[in-house]
């Protein structure tokens, strides 16, 4: 119980002592962390955006007019695990559309003596990195004439998600690595102040973890304080950023559920504690090792 | 505890011996005195008995324990055994007398309670009641020197070192951190004392080990500062 008194005096004495450089780490975590959360927020709201645009993606394969050629390319297209849903388009069904998408202009088909249009399959894929792949394989078949779709479209969609994805992470490692860093300094600064201290604290019989637990703590809250307040101004920041693009660009599918804004909260809190711990440990147990160590 | 020293050098680099060759028995309860000029070796001898220093050469153990043996993570154990009072009482200048003995009694794992009982037994001891509020800067010398021991002796220790205890101090204060040593060691604590007082040595006679360029060259059994009068 004396321990854990002294333990906990000691972290608040350590915070309290350097007030100055306890403000400036937790406001540079604050910082760090918002930027780890804005980028992890970013990233997700690509990825939802880019699923959208997928899932909007279709592969339309012509078919040749001949008996059975419909049934046995949406069979085949039925059977790749890569293909969401597979609808067959008759000739009339195609000229339907036609009709309806010309408008008034629609008149002018009724000059034709027959339905040009050849029928079709409309593919959907689960992911626009799988259109390339299907259209290929249905190309192949024989009672297909013509494939038609947004290959274009859906490499750049996989290009942006992949560039998104490896900038964010090296956002995501910069920012931590520099949250660790000021972390690391500023309990290593505690500690070397204190240097005498500890080398007395080592003289009366304590051990090297009770003198570099309150450092640990010291770190912990430090990062703990920085996430949170970080996931504070994310929640406020996300809500505004949110209803200020579906005002101005209404198209775009965001999440606008906040929710997201509290899971992401989680690993980041997780990340405060987690650098925080690792950081003052190894600040302040490298030199209490070397405070312990006989010449 | 029964601290031995067999055959001790100690030499830092690139080439100073600052003890030689030592062989010395220090006895449970016994009260010793380590006196000999500056740069003689006392303070290196009773920085080994910590194993803040380890020897060149030789052995040190203290109980059954050889301190060079002793792995550096259970260090703080052999420490806890042993209190030291040091000669510029290194106090801890933000804590208050109370918490600066309390100190090392919360850094073992002392009980709160205990602590509580034992450091105002040892207050009361060392007559700082009255001060235990305060800090180290707002006291004189002599109550300074007593905080160092009621520090040093809060977790009864087997061994009390004391490096000049009784160096900053005027007679009658020296006097007083005398019969409070005394009564220490009347309670079993084996007390080794680096001292350049003479006149606490001639006036509180006990075995007295005279050191000089890191040899041993007197042990005598109630003996006196100075046989030669040469420092």
């Amino acid at each position: 119980m004396g321990t854990i008194r002294y333990i906990l005096r000691d972290t608040w004495r350590l915070l309290s002592r350097h007030f100055g450089l306890s403000l400036l780490t937790i406001l540079t975590s604050v910082a760090v962390f918002f930027l780890v959360g804005a980028s992890i927020l970013f990233v997700l709201n690509t990825r939802y955006l880019v699923e959208a645009v997928e899932g909007d993606l279709t592969v339309q394969a012509y078919v040749r007019d001949t008996d059975g050629a419909l049934e046995a390319v949406a069979k085949k297209a039925s059977s790749y695990d890569s293909v969401s849903s597979v609808r067959v388009v008759t000739s009339d069904e195609a000229l339907e559309r036609l009709k309806a998408r010309l408008g008034k202009l629609a008149e002018a088909v009724t000059l034709l003596d027959e339905n040009p249009l050849p029928p079709s399959v409309e593919v959907q894929v689960r992911r626009a990195s799988y259109a390339t792949v299907i259209a290929r394989e249905l190309i192949a078949m024989p009672e297909v004439e013509e494939v038609v779709y947004a290959g274009a479209v859906a490499e750049r969609l996989q290009k942006i998600s992949y560039f998104v994805s490896r900038l964010s992470m090296v956002v995501l490692v910069v920012s931590l690595a520099s949250a660790a860093l000021v972390l690391f300094n500023t309990i290593r600064i505690g500690v070397y102040a204190r240097k005498e201290e500890i080398g007395r604290m080592l003289l009366v019989g304590a051990s090297r973890n009770f003198v570099v637990f309150p450092y640990v703590l010291q770190g912990v809250i430090l990062g703990t304080v920085g996430a949170a307040l970080s996931v504070v101004l994310l929640w406020f920041s996300y809500g505004m950023a949110i209803s200020t693009l579906e005002r101005s660009l209404p198209f775009l599918r965001l999440l606008t559920d906040r929710m997201i804004v509290l899971r992401v909260g989680g690993v980041l809190l997780s990340a405060g504690v987690s650098v925080g711990w690792i950081c003052s440990w190894l600040a302040a147990s490298r030199f209490v090792r070397q405070a312990s160590r006989s010449r | 505890m029964e601290i031995r020293f067999a055959g001790v050098t100690k030499q830092f680099p690139p080439d100073i011996v600052a003890l030689q060759d030592i062989f010395l028995t220090i006895e449970k309860g016994e009260f010793v005195y380590l006196v000999g000029p500056t740069g003689s070796g006392k303070t290196t001898l009773l920085r080994l008995v910590t194993r803040e220093l380890v020897p060149s050469k030789g052995r040190v153990t203290v109980g059954d324990v050889n301190i060079r043996k002793i792995a550096s993570h259970n260090l703080a154990y052999l420490r806890r055994n042993i209190g030291v009072v040091f000669q510029d009482f290194r106090l801890l200048p933000h804590l208050t007398v109370y918490e600066n003995i309390a100190f090392v009694q919360e850094v073992i794992g002392v009980p709160c309670q205990d602590v509580q009982k034992r450091t105002n037994d040892v207050l009361d001891r060392l007559g700082l009641w009255r001060r235990r509020s305060l800090l180290p800067e707002q006291l004189s010398g002599g109550e300074q020197q007593r905080v160092a021991i009621g520090r040093a002796i809060a977790n009864s220790p087997s061994i009390l070192l004391a490096d000049e205890p009784t160096g900053n101090l005027d007679i009658d204060t020296a006097d007083e951190i005398m019969q409070l040593l005394l009564s220490i060691n009347a309670s079993g604590t084996t007390l080794i004392v680096a001292t350049h007082n003479q006149y606490v040595v001639d006036a509180y006679r006990q075995r007295v080990i005279e050191l000089r360029k890191g040899r041993l060259i007197r042990d005598e059994k109630k003996g006196r500062y100075r046989v030669d009068g040469d420092y």
